[in-house]
């Protein structure tokens, strides 16, 4: 009969109809100046001198290039990745007509970022959060600019901070994360192009959230955008990010760094929703999303937080982490990743707690479809002195599917005999019974499994600001648009 | 309303229906009875459309149409409402955003208009009101952490709420204690209705002190092997299950 | 570049001839695995395998290949008595066979336990696949150095359908000797179809400082059943390095109890192969450092066939300036349906020079599967302490009350009531005072 017809069960059924919808795959026709593919210290200068950097900026990325140099890429994830050609990547890639403001931007960059649902112009603009549009390796501008100036809040693009307030990017820049960090962060550091710059001053509580849009358009460029934020002593600030790709057949590479650093009393939350192309149901063509993110909690009574919702990328490969220096700091990490086609996400967190009383909380929900494979890799560190540190982490992994993997990888090093580590992980698929469920309440196949899907990130979503816990909602029920039936 | 002819299904590769013959007429109450393993649960989730079972032979006609070739969302806006033995836990799915979809599902598929949250918020308010519900229930997610008697009296508000034309209530009052046995059986008497039938499916006999039926059947081997008024019940409560077999099992047929 | 000097320890291992058996496969596959390992070296730990354990120490060290004079070494039975284990016994000094320590007469029927250099000279094909397999990974020197310079070992087999009762006693003592020796000793275990086993592996010595490298093969065919008790007492000056891998059948079913006490630098991979449908593997274990000791147990469960279970259980208490390492990998192979795996691993630190690094690891490949895991790193339940002490029972005597609880969590279902209480003694015995 019918009706024992057994999607779920389906193995083949659920693979081959795990359609997805990119919405964001779209080119933008634009007029594009930039440097030709290849990599050497005068491209650095190049890029160095289009971008009118002081000598010094100049000297710490040919410091860190010739670091890179000197260092393998890592492999220890596994990830099947092809080898990356870094001479065939172009490192800057910018719209012809340079915007001097808002005003200015060329008609079809706002068009671009209209249809992305980020509207720039501030009359039309989402309440409340001030944007930054980053297109390819240039930011294209900055929204409602004075209301933050008047609460003395920077938000600027890194490469005007640069030159506007060089005495915060020197003091901040590559405290979090040294140039020599890691490959990819070290690439970063001697090519990064543009990015945003959010310094919270002493006291202030950022009036309204930041956010910045990345998008990449260009072809054969790399995008690597480098954010850096300071909260200081008591400030408190809410940034969100997006980020989308144009459906194109070859993997181009985002290579990010972001730092972030609280101090005393001052609190950040950083939310991601990253919707990189992720190739096609064959695997071909995505994003290489290669990304180190860090905040140090450098002030006692310190919180950084991090939220990601990872639906796109071929690759995903991002630990954003929490080093708790500071006495009583909290670190927090909640994450939402979905993989399926051919996708690879390898993502965690690292806590590392070196304060007494530091508080670490980890959430992970990863969802694996179609061929794909899911890691949760985490790394909890309780230092010596860390007394009383206490860390929760709970990894939950759902499998659509036969044919994808889904994996966890914690690390627990522990150094203080006062301290308490926790961790627990579980690996399901959606019960037939659940669906079953579902269905005899009228819930067809599909949006039962989006609704089981959906209760099952409920506790990231949680953590998202509104328009952010909307989006990422709408992300994953077009992810798993036709996902049976 | 409900034909059910000659009805065979297997789970597992095992017969457990095995001619089963059953009409109910709107607004009737039939219970169904019999010991454990007669296939009473079978019968619940072969017509609400369960994965796994198997109809081997014979049919099912709900107004007229042919139930079995219906997918469980189908049989679910056609009006058929299984009330079940174990209510499932969906963990973080938000029990009334859980019914808003169901009953949007539904009336969607029956050309319907769709309530939007404030008609939606209303009807569930008289609902609770009628089922004396604490609203407590509703901000929790879909079963979890629910207490038996909760999870139960949920299933009964949830189709209160989805106002079915047939309601199987399959052992509805296993787990529960007298108390919890009463609230139920209020909520389900509540909802009788001229138009409205329900077939329920026990093994023990005090479920029927509160739910009076029009008609008793006698389940064992995979058939109807009794059937009678509510005196029935009372009997088989007297002579045990035994009874049914010295007196009404047909040779051969046991499982 | 020119290739850098070897280090004290892959140089003096290198020294000696091999051991010449006259069978030509043996032979040449005994020099393939030495020339591999002067080659490779010493992993670090950088290798993902090594990250917890490094080897810099050991690395500067030098050993004498074998204990020439091992049969005369004075040993005194005492040393490895065990209450509720009286069957037949295979016992080695320093690596080498000593027929008077062993007990082999009036062996039950269908158990076979012998020296595998007598097995190997009685008929060495039937030895042959098991004996040649390997495959390289990062990080085996241990491995194949064992596999190059073991002569000796432990050969069981258990013919099919038997049912050996007495547990079966293997014995490896570490004696004094004029110098710090290396040993290496491989063994081949075989329980065929439907036997049963009890099995006790009991590391014991004096104080010492060799290295020890143990690689063992056990195979469980269909439907056999293991009990086995692992018990590592080696001198805490000693460094003792394993490998065991386990292979069940279909419906095969292996209960291991582990306790991790001795050693300087102690390791032991433990990896079970769940190959036949409905075969079963429960592991329960505990490793308790102290002093400057170092406890590495790396457990790699695979689920390969349907409806396999595993169920592991694991306590570490370090203390002093200890050092305790745990990995628990469990992986479930594509159409591995109806495994069932968990795995918990709860740790106590007593003491701020100790440390603990755990690392439990699901990789699924399945979705009919259920899968979970646990660990945790922490102090004593403060709510159970405060009831004890609230019954009269000073802090002190509650903290070492709870944690001998803790630990012996792990010996519960070990049915030899003797042993179990002996072990559970030992147990008490490793925790301070």
């Amino acid at each position: 009969m019918a009706s024992t017809r057994n999607a779920l069960r389906d193995n083949a059924g659920v693979a081959e109809a795990l359609g997805r919808n990119y919405s964001a795959g779209f080119v933008t026709e634009i007029e594009m100046t930039g440097l030709p593919p290849g990599l050497d210290e005068e491209t650095i200068r190049q890029l160095s001198a289009i971008k009118r950097e002081p000598e010094w900026m100049t000297e710490w990325r040919l410091a860190a290039y010739r670091h890179w140099l000197t260092m393998p890429q890592p492999d220890w994830a596994k990830l099947k990745m092809d080898a990356i050609d870094y001479q065939a990547i172009s490192y800057y890639a910018a719209p012809k007509q340079a915007p001097k403001s808002l005003d200015e931007v060329d008609p079809a960059l706002l068009e671009t970022y209209e249809k992305l649902g980020v509207p720039l112009h501030e009359r039309a603009a989402l309440a409340g959060v001030a944007v930054d549009a980053v297109f390819d390796s240039v930011s294209v501008g900055t929204t409602f600019r004075k209301q933050l100036a008047e609460a003395g809040v920077i938000f600027c693009s890194m490469s005007e901070a640069i030159r506007e307030h060089p005495e915060l990017v020197q003091k901040y820049l590559g405290s979090v994360v040294p140039p020599g960090d890691n490959f990819f962060a070290a690439l970063n550091s001697a090519v990064f192009s543009d990015g945003s710059f959010v310094f919270i001053p002493r006291g202030v509580r950022c009036p309204m959230e930041l956010s910045t849009y990345f998008r990449i358009n260009a072809q054969n460029t790399g995008q690597f955008e480098r954010t850096l934020i300071v909260a200081e002593e008591g400030a408190h600030v809410s940034y969100l990010e997006g980020c989308t790709a144009p459906k194109r057949d070859e993997n181009q590479l985002h290579a990010a760094v972001v730092e972030l650093v609280a101090l005393e009393r001052a609190q950040i939350k950083y939310s991601t929703v990253q919707n990189w192309y992720p190739g096609d149901e064959n695997g071909v063509g995505g994003i290489y999303n290669l990304v180190t993110k860090r905040g140090d909690c450098r002030g006692d009574d310190s919180k950084i937080s991090w939220t990601q919702v990872e639906t796109g990328s071929a690759i995903t490969w991002k630990y954003p982490s929490v080093v708790l220096r500071g006495d009583r700091s909290v670190g927090e990490f909640h994450s939402v990743a979905l993989t399926h086609h051919y996708q690879q996400a390898d993502t965690g967190t690292k806590m590392i707690h070196i304060g007494k009383d530091t508080k670490s909380k980890i959430v992970s929900k990863g969802i694996s479809a179609g061929r794909s494979n899911n890691s949760y890799r985490g790394l909890v560190k309780v230092e010596k002195g860390a007394e009383r540190a206490r860390n929760y982490t709970q990894c939950d992994s759902l499998l659509i599917g036969k044919k994808c993997g889904a994996h966890t990888f914690p690390y627990m090093e522990v150094k203080n005999p006062s301290a308490i580590v926790e961790h627990e992980a579980t690996t399901s698929k959606i019960s037939d019974d659940q669906m079953f469920y579902c269905r005899s309440r009228g819930i067809g196949e599909e949006d039962a499994v989006s609704m089981i899907v959906d209760g099952f990130c409920k506790q990231v979503f949680r953590e998202l600001p509104m328009e952010f816990a909307v989006e990422a909602k709408k992300l994953l029920e077009v992810s798993l648009e036709g996902a049976v039936g | 309303m409900l034909n059910i002819e000659n009805l065979h299904a297997r789970v597992e590769g095992k017969e457990i229906l095995k001619g089963l013959t059953l009409r109910v007429k709107p607004g009737e109450v039939h219970a169904i009875m019999g010991p454990n393993g007669a296939g009473k649960s079978t019968l619940g989730n072969v017509l609400s459309g369960r994965d796994g079972y198997e109809v081997t032979a014979g049919s099912v006609t709900f107004d007229g149409i042919d139930l079995l070739a219906l997918e469980p969302e189908a049989r679910a806006a056609a009006g058929v409402f299984l009330a079940f033995q174990y209510p499932v836990e969906i963990p973080g799915v938000n029990n009334t955003y859980f019914l808003r979809a169901a009953l949007n599902a539904q009336r969607k598929a029956r050309g319907e208009k769709e309530l939007d949250s404030m008609q939606f918020l209303k009807l569930v308010r008289e609902k609770l009101k009628v089922m004396q519900i604490s609203d407590e229930l509703l901000h929790r997610a879909v079963n979890e952490g629910f207490s038996g008697g909760e999870k139960k009296r949920n299933e009964i508000f949830q189709m209160a709420l989805l106002e079915p034309k047939l309601a199987i209530l399959d052992e509805t009052d296993s787990g529960l204690d007298i108390d919890a046995l009463k609230q139920v059986a209020q909520g389900v008497n509540a909802l009788r209705s001229p138009q409205r039938s329900f077939l329920v499916i026990t093994h023990y006999q005090r479920l029927l002190d509160y739910i009076e039926p029009d008609f008793v059947h006698v389940l064992a081997g995979g058939r109807i092997v009794e059937s009678g008024d509510k005196a029935l019940a009372l009997k088989l409560e007297e002579h045990g299950y035994a009874w049914v077999k010295d007196h009404g099992e047909p040779a051969g047929a046991s499982a | 570049m020119s290739q850098p000097a070897p280090l004290p320890f892959v140089a003096s291992l290198l020294d000696a001839p091999l051991p010449a058996s006259g069978i030509a496969w043996l032979d040449a596959l005994r020099r393939a695995h030495l020339d591999a390992f002067a080659a490779a070296g010493l992993p670090d730990t950088r290798m993902e395998a090594w990250k917890y354990t490094a080897l810099r120490a050991l690395g500067q060290r030098r050993y004498a290949n074998g204990d020439a004079q091992a049969a005369a070494r004075a040993v005194d039975p005492a040393a490895f008595d065990l209450p509720g284990v009286d069957g037949p016994r295979l016992a080695f000094v320093n690596g080498v066979f000593r027929a008077d320590l062993s007990a082999l007469d009036d062996l039950p029927a269908g158990l076979v336990l012998q020296p595998l250099a007598q097995a190997l000279r009685q008929d060495a094909e039937p030895l042959r696949f098991v004996l040649s397999r390997h495959e390289p990974e990062q990080g085996d020197a241990f491995v194949r150095l064992n596999a190059a310079r073991a002569e000796d070992g432990v050969a069981l087999k258990v013919a099919a359908g038997a049912k050996i009762a007495a547990p079966v006693h293997l014995v490896f003592l570490g004696a004094p000797a004029e110098s710090d020796l290396a040993w290496h000793l491989r063994h081949v275990i075989e329980l065929g179809e439907g036997a049963e086993l009890a099995l006790v592996e009991h590391h014991v010595g004096a104080e010492q400082q060799h290295l020890g490298t143990a690689v063992g093969d056990i195979t469980l065919r269909d439907g056999a059943v293991l009990r086995q008790v692992l018990l590592q007492q080696a001198a805490t000056g000693s460094s003792l390095i394993r490998r065991s891998r386990l292979q069940l059948g279909a419906r095969a079913q292996a209960t291991l109890h582990v306790l991790e006490l001795g050693g300087a630098l102690a390791r032991h991979e433990l990896r079970a192969e769940l190959a036949g449908d409905g075969a079963r593997l429960d592991t329960r274990g505990v490793f308790m450092p102290r002093g400057r000791q170092h406890i590495d147990t790396q457990l790699a469960i695979r689920h390969q066939a349907l409806n396999t279970a595993s169920e592991s259980v694991w306590r570490g208490v370090a203390d002093q300036r200890a050092r305790g390492v745990f990995r628990g990998a469990i992986l479930v192979a594509p159409g591995a349906d109806g495994s069932d795996a968990s795995l918990s691993n709860k740790n106590l630190l007593l003491s701020g020079q100790a440390e603990i690094d755990t690392k439990p690891e699901l990789e699924i490949y399945a979705d009919e599967v259920k899968a979970a895991h646990g660990a945790t790193v922490g102090q004593l339940d403060e709510r159970s302490l405060f009831y004890l002490r609230s019954r009269g029972i000073p802090h002190d005597e509650a903290r070492a009350l709870l944690t001998a609880a803790f630990c012996r969590a792990v010996l519960d279902d070990l049915p030899n009531a003797a042993l179990r209480e002996h072990l559970a003694g030992l147990l008490a015995n490793q925790l301070p005072d």
